[in-house]
């Protein structure tokens, strides 16, 4: 099998919102300081052994993920748009046994105030590239899945 | 190789080819009737068909006259799984970040003076 990247047909992408009861200057120095980043970064009981920002542009992105169950997940990133403290941009990839990325995502996270003290955080996530390796990578992460065409919908077309 | 779940996005890109697949969740069906919601000719259903046939997100039956349509789970279930993974990935981190923030705002009014406490109710 060949690392072929290819470039989806349509679009893969995938946008979440959610609503903190926090300051935005306090939910984006969650994002950007490494120390704080590492303590939610990943699924549920996930740790993060390693956790490097480089805060600038083109600044590099390294976290290891380590499963309740051992196995560790490389991967790194670059950022690729700083606005504090509503924007930021980052791609993100996976790695393999080799250290060479499996696909590349590139994250679009934007922070709005809500009433002052609130934050409305939106997390847009768009497929750059998944090499054929990728699958098996995500299907380590295998979990219950529920199959409705509406929830496609949901995700894929944000209906 | 040939992109599978590309073909499978590309294929769930269009609304009409969606609601075909969501009648066709229900069961098979003959053309003629999946067509008849839709308001549209048989050629345009064809066309649709055609396409989700390609994605081998439909398979139609060979049995004489009325060549059955019906869903065909695992495209579908590629898909909707690379889906789960990324939600899932996301949704739980930020579960934590919103306990994380929680718990980092708790102690920020417990190191605060005494009128600052109102909020703060110590977490564990």
């Amino acid at each position: 099998m060949q690392m072929e990247k290819s470039s989806p047909v349509v679009e893969r992408k995938l946008t979440l919102t959610r609503i903190l009861n926090a300051p935005r200057s306090l939910v984006f120095k969650a994002w950007t300081d490494p120390k704080q980043l590492a303590q939610w970064w990943g699924p549920t009981g996930f740790t993060n052994p390693v956790c490097e920002l480089d805060l600038r542009v083109n600044g590099e992105i390294r976290i290891d993920m380590r499963a309740p169950y051992g196995t560790v997940y490389p991967m790194s990133g670059a950022f690729r748009e700083i606005v504090e403290p509503e924007r930021l941009v980052f791609t993100a990839s996976a790695l393999d046994a080799n250290g060479k990325p499996m696909f590349e995502n590139l994250n679009t996270v934007t922070f709005e105030e809500l009433d002052g003290d609130k934050t409305l955080l939106t997390v847009n996530v768009r497929v750059l590239w998944e090499g054929p390796e990728a699958g098996p990578a995500l299907d380590g992460m295998n979990m219950g899945w529920k199959l409705t065409v509406d929830r496609l919908e949901e995700y894929i077309f944000g209906l | 190789m040939t992109d599978q779940l590309s073909s499978t996005f590309a294929a769930l890109a269009d609304p009409t080819r969606r609601a075909i697949l969501a009648r066709l969740a229900l069961g098979e069906t003959s053309v003629t009737e999946l067509a008849e919601p839709f308001r549209m000719s048989m050629p345009a259903v064809s066309k649709h068909l055609k396409v989700l046939e390609r994605a081998g997100l439909i398979a139609r039956g060979r049995e004489a006259q009325w060549r059955p349509c019906r869903l065909e789970a695992a495209p579908l279930k590629s898909a909707a799984q690379w889906i789960e993974e990324y939600a899932r990935f996301w949704e739980e981190s930020l579960d934590r970040l919103e306990d994380y923030l929680k718990k980092m705002q708790a102690q920020t009014h417990a190191a605060m003076p005494a009128k600052e406490k109102s909020n703060a109710n110590g977490e564990e």
